[in-house]
């Protein structure tokens, strides 16, 4: 470790949640040793039924949906120039670098013959959905290393620092490409599942849901990010910037709304939310606090306050990982004919991956400017 | 023009000879915990075809047994193979749909894409494969039957040119009244090379009947056609954006005198 | 004499050529483990027909297999074992014609007569009986429960074999010293109720033949289980030919349950009655609904007359597992009651035995006159021949023509006679498997296909024993059959005996559609 020789510099604070969250990482990767070594079956309740299970629905799809928000604010900061938003710019993207990372390695967890992970790289089977899923968010999340560069670079390597400088905007552009491909990708690996998955869910615009909903859930989670690091760090971002942000989303959701509708209606299957099946009242829920409650609130008074805007955050997360669950477990539950409960290691392996990420970030806030990083933003 | 085999359940004793046949010729092991015969039977890693046992009723309402052997129905556009990103399945000329283990990541994308739920995996390993029927591939690519086909003592199977099968099933199914009218697999999923006939009504017998008739391939083939369009497109979009943005902002900074950096 | 000696040396040379042949297999088995190449264990992989020793483990000449109900009650298949020869089918086809001989689609049954045929074909032993030695084992250590036993005619002239001696050796006496040792309380022979078949079926020959009984002629016999069900299938329409009595197997266990309780003063449900068959059909027999007369007579219908069938083969096993040694046991003598039996009983085991043991005694029972020596070795009826025919002079009846038939095979032309009308016989004896119990479907396996060698060799020892070993060579000398009637059975085909030792049959036409002209 480099920063053995500067230990006097790096910083790193021990709360006794913090410990809580080392130690699951450490039984987490207690766990993910034994999984590597011993294979999934041993470690997870996955079967033929249910080939894809948590890793597959919350490291990954959720992981890579509530990482959205670090293109989104890079698309609004960096090529709208919306200069205003800046506070939240590099926060939001330092999420994002994480998300992905903890995606990857959730991924990585998941394929069985992980050692030849890299196959695809060489043998393109181009046909596949998930070929572009797989190229995308591997390019993707070497772009994020490379964008995290320029402000690592403030710190360590400072020579470079010039040339991340200059590549930045480059790196964005290519950065905004990759997302917004990959997250609809996401949702149009279910494209195939078409007599598989609860029509409720199953679309054939089911990657333009995912993309929206990738997009919209970014400001959420700047929201809760903000929310939670505003108290840890006594560092407040002003509720003008976090309710325009708000807004925007909101847009995107009323324009969601109307999509889905729509397209239920088209297909004829609008009836079937309101059939009182298990499936339509895991939709209703996911519609009524994912999107409508939320749509509320971005739009009256309710979100002029901190907890507005937390519960705003809050419920669109949260109906952002229902709906991805819902499409991987329970539209799926009824072509499948046996339930699935995630085993407990399944549940310690994704809990970890997220403490881990939670520690990194904090750890990366302490050292590098992420925070305070608008006194020195317009420098450029 | 490929291979394919007329799978006629009428005439299916359930002796399971097809079942050890595959085991024979494939070199799979007995699953110990799952039967290939009867009601039990099920696909496993370990099991590429099995024979499934249904007590139904026949068109006078009476009690009968019906024996469905069940292997992957090597669909002329297979989802499987349109859902691999590593090339390890493959559909060949002569019809087979077949698997690579050596490209496998072992996503399981495949078996999720399945329509009908074929492709299994192999989850007691520490480094698990997917597996299923290959068709008996190298028989098949020398014109010979399938093991499975070759062993039936009941006459159930016909092994040939998959329009050939196809003609002579609907010549079966009109001469005779018993047959119901539905050849299986000739326009589901876009048709698969397996195709049945049946008495019984194919619901009935555990065959997934509400399937599409499109190819499943064919809905992710515009996505992804569309996808490097977008991509590019996008692309100059966002550059454009950027410039345009940036010299606004400048512009509106110069203009309002307020000029920070 | 000379040609003798020739044929001796014939089959010596023969036997040196098979041997030489094992040898060579020995040899390439020991030139491989010097070489290094085979890590496998001592004894190889298993044996396999020559057609199969083909590089790959898929075998050249493949024909598939019969199908098996997986709760047939008889027979069982192991699927690791079968390499889908297609002796199964080849037996139950073309031997037993029963499969191939109903028409696609099924219906509600996997068409079998239980026979077991296929269980001595199968060259890997994949097709086996029901193993059911587990329940006897249980009922013998449960100390409530008294366990009585018999043994069919065929198990003491192959029981042997499983042991190391030779084909047909006798071991009468060693069985039941054997089964003695395992704790059965008694051990009755089915000769015995053989012999009380004779009584029961001759009077009900008697009766049609001179119209008391309105029922047609030729009567069947019905003690063969497999043909019995083959008929029920195929040939629904002459039920009314086959006799209404139960085979000796259920007519003892009727009475274990009734006569012998009662005797020993023991309450039936306390009774396990076991048989020792060398048939895998009697384990489908004594499973029918309608087999519990004496569940009936005791008003526990619950109970069956015979709780469980073991074959020859399962009894070899059952001996074995205990660490009894069959060839050196001293002979001993079947318990009183039930056990006394004449050589007529006994014959019931070859083909012809029956017909042979039931015109000894009709000829007495309708002359009151002992039988002139000549029907005591009635040779046309004896020996391998599929069909064969007799006519025997009855002074006051006159000719009676008779005719026995063994194989499900050689018994579809008869029958076909028979519904056309133009079969003039009066009496058929009907066995199921070729050669009669003497290798049905339970006994020891042979080297393949059962041999008529082995199959004569037992028939053999049979007849030597009906000629020389046993005292008594005509059923009505039977002492115990006599008490039998006088203390409880009143008389041949009277109501007692109607309800217990006579049955009916079901047609069983409903579930398969049989082939026209197959
Ligand atoms: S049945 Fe399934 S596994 Fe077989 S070819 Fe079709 S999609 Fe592939
Ligand atoms: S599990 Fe293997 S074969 Fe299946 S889609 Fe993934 S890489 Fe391809
Ligand atoms: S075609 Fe070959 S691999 Fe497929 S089920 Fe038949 S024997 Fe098995
Ligand atoms: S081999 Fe033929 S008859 Fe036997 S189970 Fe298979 S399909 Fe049916
Ligand atoms: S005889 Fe035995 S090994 Fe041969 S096909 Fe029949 S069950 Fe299989």
């Amino acid at each position: 470790m480099a920063s053995h020789a500067q230990a006097q510099k790096w910083s790193f604070r021990i709360t006794p949640i913090r410990v809580l969250l080392l130690l699951l990482s450490a039984v987490a990767i207690g766990a993910i040793i034994f999984r590597l070594v011993t294979g999934l079956g041993t470690v997870t309740n996955l079967s033929d039924e249910w080939p894809w299970g948590l890793w597959i629905g919350f490291d990954v799809l959720c992981g890579v949906a509530l990482a959205g928000g670090g293109y989104g604010t890079a698309l609004i900061v960096h090529v709208l120039h919306k200069d205003y938003f800046h506070p939240i710019a590099r926060s939001a993207m330092l999420t994002s670098l994480l998300g992905y990372l903890l995606v990857m390695a959730g991924l990585f967890l998941d394929i069985g013959q992980w050692f030849n992970f890299w196959r695809p790289f060489v043998s393109w089977g181009h046909h596949s959905v998930l070929f572009e899923v797989f190229w995308c968010v591997s390019c993707y999340t070497t772009v994020q290393v490379l964008e995290f560069g320029e402000i690592a670079t403030e710190r360590v390597g400072k020579q470079f620092h010039s040339i991340f400088k200059k590549a930045l905007p480059v790196l964005m552009i290519v950065g905004i490409i990759f997302p917004t491909l990959h997250q609809s990708s996401l949702g149009a690996l279910y494209l195939l599942m078409v007599d598989k998955l609860y029509p409720l869910w199953w679309s054939p615009i089911i990657f333009l849901f995912f993309l929206m909903s990738s997009f919209f859930v970014g400001p959420a989670m700047i929201c809760v990010e903000t929310t939670l690091a505003g108290k840890a760090y006594d560092h407040w971002i002003p509720i003008p910037i976090l309710r325009k942000l708000v807004r925007i989303s909101g847009y995107a959701m009323i324009l969601y709304l109307i999509i889905k509708i729509v397209d239920l209606t088209n297909r004829g299957v609008l009836g079937l939310a309101f059939s009182g099946t298990f499936e339509a009242n895991w939709f209703l829920i996911e519609m009524i606090f994912g999107i409508i409650i939320p749509i509320v609130i971005a739009f009256t008074g309710f979100s002029n306050s901190r907890s507005g805007l937390f519960t705003f955050g809050l419920l669109v997360s949260c109906g952002v990982v229902l709906n991805r669950m819902n499409v991987v477990v329970t539209g799926m539950i009824r072509s499948t004919g046996v339930s699935y409960v995630p085993s407990l290691w399944e549940f310690v392996v994704s809990a970890g991956l997220v403490a881990m990420g939670v520690l990194a970030y904090c750890f990366i806030v302490e050292n590098f400017k992420i925070l305070e990083h608008d006194n020195h933003s317009h420098a450029a | 023009m490929s291979k394919g085999v007329l799978v006629d359940l009428t005439k299916c004793v359930g002796c399971g000879s097809c079942t050890v046949a595959c085991k024979l010729y494939n070199g799979n092991a007995w699953d110990e915990t799952t039967p290939t015969l009867g009601d039990k039977a099920k696909l496993t890693g370990k099991n590429w075809t099995v024979v499934h046992h249904k007590e139904v009723k026949d068109s006078n309402g009476q009690p009968v047994w019906r024996f469905v052997k069940q292997q992957c129905l090597h669909c002329k556009e297979p989802a499987c193979v349109s859902a691999c990103f590593a090339k390890a399945f493959q559909k060949t000329e002569a019809g087979p749909v077949i698997y690579y283990p050596h490209l496998c990541v072992g996503c399981r994308y495949c078996m999720v894409a399945c329509p009908f739920n074929v492709p299994k995996y192999e989850w007691e390993k520490a480094f698990p494969l997917v597996t299923k029927c290959m068709m008996c591939s190298d028989k098949v690519e020398k014109g010979e039957a399938p093991a499975c086909v070759s062993v039936c003592p009941a006459d159930v199977f016909k092994f040939g040119e998959r329009e050939e099968l196809l003609k002579e099933a609907k010549a079966i199914i009109a001469k005779d009244a018993k047959y119901v009218k539905h050849i299986y697999g000739e326009e589901e999923v876009g048709g698969t090379d397996w195709i049945y006939i049946s008495d019984v009504p194919f619901d009935q017998l555990g065959f997934k009947t509400n399937v599409t008739k499109r190819s499943l391939p064919s809905y992710t083939a515009s996505f992804m056609h569309a996808t490097p369009f977008v991509g590019i497109t996008w692309g100059v979009i966002l550059t454009g954006l950027y410039h345009y943005t940036k010299r606004r902002n400048q512009v509106s900074k110069e203009n309002n005198k307020n000029i920070k950096a | 004499m000379q040609n003798q000696a020739d044929k001796e040396k014939e089959r010596q040379v023969t036997r040196r050529g098979f041997l030489k042949m094992m040898g060579g297999i020995g040899l390439t088995g020991i030139t491989a483990t010097i070489a290094g190449c085979s890590t496998d264990p001592a004894g190889g992989k298993g044996w396999m027909p020559q057609q199969y020793q083909v590089a790959s483990s898929f075998p050249v000449q493949v024909k598939g297999r019969i199908p098996i109900d997986p709760t047939n009650p008889s027979i069982t298949r192991d699927d690791k074992k079968c390499v889908l020869c297609g002796q199964c089918v080849e037996v139950c086809q073309r031997v037993q014609t029963v499969y191939g001989y109903y028409e696609l689609p099924i219906k509600d049954d996997i068409t079998c007569v239980n026979c077991g045929q296929c269980t001595l074909w199968c060259p890997t032993a994949a097709i086996t009986e029901r193993d059911d030695i587990d329940k006897v084992v249980q009922a013998l250590e449960d100390k409530s429960i008294h366990v009585v036993v018999q043994t069919a005619p065929a198990t003491r002239v192959g029981l042997g074999e499983e042991f190391g001696m030779a084909p047909g050796s006798f071991v009468e006496g060693k069985q039941v010293a054997a089964l003695k040792k395992l704790g059965f309380d008694a051990v009755f022979d089915t000769n015995f109720s053989a012999d009380l078949t004779i009584f029961e079926e001759g009077t009900e020959l008697i009766k049609r033949v001179t119209g008391a009984l309105d029922e047609p002629l030729p009567q069947f016999t019905s003690c063969s289980p497999g043909w019995v069900k083959f008929c029920e299938y195929y040939y629904p329409d002459l039920l009314h030919h086959m006799s209404t009595c139960k085979s000796p197997q259920q007519m003892l266990g009727a009475l274990v349950k009734t006569y012998y309780a009662k005797e020993k003063g023991i309450s039936p449900d306390k009774i396990f009655s076991v048989s020792i068959m060398p048939c895998t059909a009697k384990k489908f027999e004594a499973a029918r609904p309608e087999m519990n007369s004496a569940g009936k007579h005791a008003g526990k219908p619950e109970l069956r007359d015979v709780d469980v069938v073991l074959t020859t083969r399962e009894l070899a096993r059952l001996i074995k597992s205990k660490g009894i040694d069959l060839t050196s046991l001293k002979d001993e003598k079947y318990d009183t009651l039930m056990g006394e039996s004449t050589s007529a009983g006994l014959i019931f085991g070859a083909t012809g035995g029956v017909m042979e043991a039931a015109i000894r005694s009709a000829y007495f029972l309708i002359t009151k006159q002992e039988p002139p020596e000549a029907l005591l070795n009635l040779t046309p009826i004896r020996g391998l021949q599929g069909c064969k025919e007799a006519t025997v002079n009855i002074p006051g009846v006159g000719d009676v023509k008779v005719a026995v038939v063994h194989g499900l095979s050689n018994a579809r032309p008869i029958l076909e006679a028979v519904r056309k009308g133009d079969a003039p016989y009066h009496f058929i004896e009907f066995m199921c498997c070729p050669g009669g119990c003497i290798s049905g479907g339970g006994q020891p396996r042979t080297s393949l296909p059962p041999s008529d060698e082995v199959r004569q060799a037992r028939i053999n020892s049979i007849y030597n024993a009906d000629a020389h070993i046993y005292a008594k060579r005509k059923s009505h000398e039977n002492k115990e059959v006599l008490a039998l009637y006088e203390k409880f059975l009143e008389s041949p085909n009277s109501h007692i005996a109607h309800e217990l030792l006579h049955t009916h049959y079901e047609d069983r036409s409903k579930h398969l559609t049989v082939k026209k002209n197959a």
